[in-house]
């Protein structure tokens, strides 16, 4: 049994006053935020309407520039208020990508708010293509050219694809308009692993897997991918639920499996099962075979696995596994396990689908 | 931990609090008096665009607060970049900072904006070497063996620097600590895959390739007789056969050496191999050794029906989880 109300309060409190352990998290702030948000429209729809009002809050995260390296004025968001430094470029995708789903479940607005610029926003995430396909997810602060110290990989090429959609990107052509598809694609096919999934330099990854099949999904281009690797990719994620049944019980000197995982999904190749790559895993699983995923796998053994393994059901919230204390994180991607169970997520966009944009 | 605080410095600065107790607010974090006052400090340094060694200290400090704050990261290369500018020695002043960064890093050791920022070193670094980076990623590594980061950060270096001489006996170590480590299994992978690429076809003639590719697949063999039941290692040797030999599993005998941890699945007939009858199955040391030769198998038409054995009998015992797969690929080899 889903711990419904356990689990409302859980988030809600999530909302609230922090602690200051949380200060470590300050720059991603609305994280927090759509993690909790999310959770509650996906547990209880009359939760929401208390934080209609705190929209306004949100929008003082928006930002717009016009960087002295761009004729083009960008805007996005920035994940609390700890960046917000007059004539500094702070705002990074990722924060964006949060406070666009955020808006779009409690502001009434049809995924179109006369507050934002969804063309500046479309110049932030083309900005943030570097030549070789990828994204970094924030600029120089002083320039506005690309980070020289930022990550790229399959999470910023995600979250740009996504934050193209919910600012009005549907076809190949729209998509081109703004960034380099063709490099992009390129990119995620050199993530390729060669026993099926997407990583870096070859160890396949459930999280990147997620990320770089969902973005295919939203350009359009699940049909780029050979029939050999879609079949490698559905072997590899299956492989990936534990289980406790005929041979696989005999890994007793594993020093990372554990009996008690039955029926979770771990993220790579001998590790424990987690609560947020049951997400990582079905969902991927759900792109690449969206008519029989859910024979494909045993899902009822992976709901077991969240309900009994990682739900607190005192305190309410998912924890990572069933040793953990449960987080905010996990909450929410244990929650949209389920969702993308029972049809009430977007997978892609890890969204509601009542509140997905149209 | 690693930059003591000294106030004093920078006493001609106004702070720039975070402006907090906003309306309709949501997630407040109360903040601790330190962090209201390094932040106030950092947000007004870069505002003022001020690139100083006092400012590259300061940016330590809240690194040491919130090693997630992308912006002070970006900051603290830009002071880096204008600092080593009049340094006088670029080199010395790099090195200094990489030795602070392997501080930062084993204190940290799953942020990764650490290691963004420490390729973005290395590309201005005049002289760098793997030497250098060796130690602390052998540190890393030791301390989580599966580090995700570690392990990419490792092998973006030795293709930096196109070294790949420690890397099999490194990933062979740990392998020999934990055989079920599946990063190592896979750098290893990584290794072969490059040391066999054309890039490298000057120093690797057809013979070594051939040689390192067979003495690879003896490697996984004696890994998987070590310890059956371990996907890395058979992943391992799925991966070479199917680059190097067209996923063509039965070259050298190879089928041979797996079907001996299958018992004579078979022989079994029909009847035998159903849900009722599984407990008079044979118990089998792996279920790997029996997907191997089923998915091998399942390529060779006058096999097939060995392939649909294996598989039926993946699904009622060996490796039931998985018998939505095992059943499809039954239902695509009888169609």
């Amino acid at each position: 049994m889903v711990e419904t109300k356990k689990h409302v309060k859980f988030l809600q409190r999530h909302l609230l006053l922090l602690p200051p352990k949380a200060q470590s998290q300050d720059p991603n702030k609305l994280g927090i935020v759509y993690y909790a948000i999310a959770g509650l429209a996906l547990l209880d729809e009359s939760a929401l309407s208390a934080y209609t009002k705190n929209k306004d809050w949100i929008y003082k995260h928006y930002k717009e520039f016009d960087p002295p390296s761009n004729s083009k004025r960008i805007a996005g968001f920035i994940g609390s208020q700890l960046l917000s430094l007059d004539g500094q470029v702070t705002i990074n995708l990722s924060n964006t990508l949060f406070a666009l789903i955020i808006l779009n479940i409690i502001d009434d607005c049809d995924g179109r708010s006369k507050n934002i610029n969804y063309e500046h926003i479309r110049n932030f995430v083309s900005q943030c293509q570097v030549p070789n396909g990828q994204f970094v997810s924030s600029l120089d602060s002083f320039t506005g050219l690309p980070s020289r110290v930022d990550s790229t990989d399959l999470r910023y090429c995600y979250i740009a694809v996504a934050i193209l959609y919910f600012t009005g990107c549907r076809t190949r052509a729209n998509f081109d308009k703004h960034i380099h598809v063709e490099s992009l694609l390129a990119f995620v096919k050199s993530q390729e692993c060669m026993n099926g999934g997407y990583g870096e330099y070859l160890e396949a990854h459930a999280g990147y897997t997620s990320c770089a099949l969902s973005l295919l999904k939203l350009l359009g281009c699940e049909a780029e991918l050979t029939e050999s690797f879609r079949w490698h990719t559905i072997t590899w994620l299956l492989d990936r639920q534990v289980s406790n049944t005929g041979c696989m019980s005999l890994q007793e000197d594993n020093q990372n499996y554990e009996q008690d995982d039955h029926g979770g999904f771990q993220g790579r190749e001998n590790k424990f099962a987690d609560t947020c790559y049951v997400f990582w895993c079905l969902n991927s699983l759900k792109i690449l075979s969206p008519d029989n995923w859910k024979s494909l796998c045993e899902i009822n053994i992976a709901k077991e696995f969240l309900m009994d393994k990682t739900q607190d059901k005192l305190l309410g919230g998912f924890s990572k596994t069933d040793v953990d204390d449960p987080d905010i994180y996990h909450t929410y991607l244990g929650l949209a396990s389920l969702g993308l169970l029972d049809g009430s997520l977007n997978g892609e966009l890890c969204i509601p689908t009542k509140y997905q944009p149209r | 931990m690693m930059s003591e605080f000294d106030v004093s410095l920078y006493s001609d600065i106004e702070p720039l609090p975070i402006e907090t107790g906003l309306d309709n607010e949501l997630c407040q974090i109360m903040y601790t008096d330190e962090y209201k006052q390094v932040i106030g400090i950092a947000r007004r340094l870069i505002s003022n665009g001020e690139f100083s060694e006092r400012a590259l200290d300061l940016t330590s400090c809240v690194i040491d607060l919130s090693p997630a704050f992308y912006t002070i990261w970006n900051y603290r290369f830009n002071i880096v970049t204008a600092l080593m500018a009049v340094s006088g020695d670029i080199e010395a002043f790099l090195n200094k900072e990489l030795d602070w960064l392997d501080e930062v890093t084993l204190n940290n050791p799953k942020n990764y904006q650490i290691w963004s920022y420490r390729q973005a070193l290395l590309e201005v670094h005049p002289n760098a070497s793997l030497k250098r980076e060796l130690p602390v990623l052998e540190m890393m590594i030791d301390e989580d063996t599966k580090n995700y980061h570690v392990w990419s950060y490792r092998k973006w270096c030795v293709q930096k620097f196109n070294d790949f001489t420690n890397e099999f006996q490194f990933a062979d170590s740990l392998i020999e600590k934990d055989i079920y480590n599946n990063s190592a299994w896979t750098h290893r992978m990584f290794v072969l895959k490059n040391l066999t690429s054309n890039k490298n076809e000057d120093n690797w003639n057809e013979q070594l390739k051939k040689e390192t590719i067979d003495f690879e697949i003896e490697y996984a063999k004696q890994k998987i007789t070590l310890c059956p039941q371990n996907v890395s290692s058979w992943n391992y040797l799925r991966g070479i056969l199917d680059k190097y030999f067209d996923e063509d599993y039965t070259i050298n005998g190879i089928d041979e050496f797996a079907i001996q941890y299958i018992d004579n699945i078979f022989e079994k007939n029909e009847s035998e191999l159903t849900e009722t009858n599984s407990t008079n199955l044979p118990q089998l040391k792996s279920s790997y050794a029996l997907q191997f030769v089923a998915d091998g198998y399942s390529r060779i038409p006058d096999k097939k029906n060995m392939a649909i054995k294996a598989y039926k009998s993946l699904s009622i015992k060996y490796d039931p989880i998985r018998r939505g797969l095992w059943n499809h690929m039954i239902s695509k080899l009888s169609a």
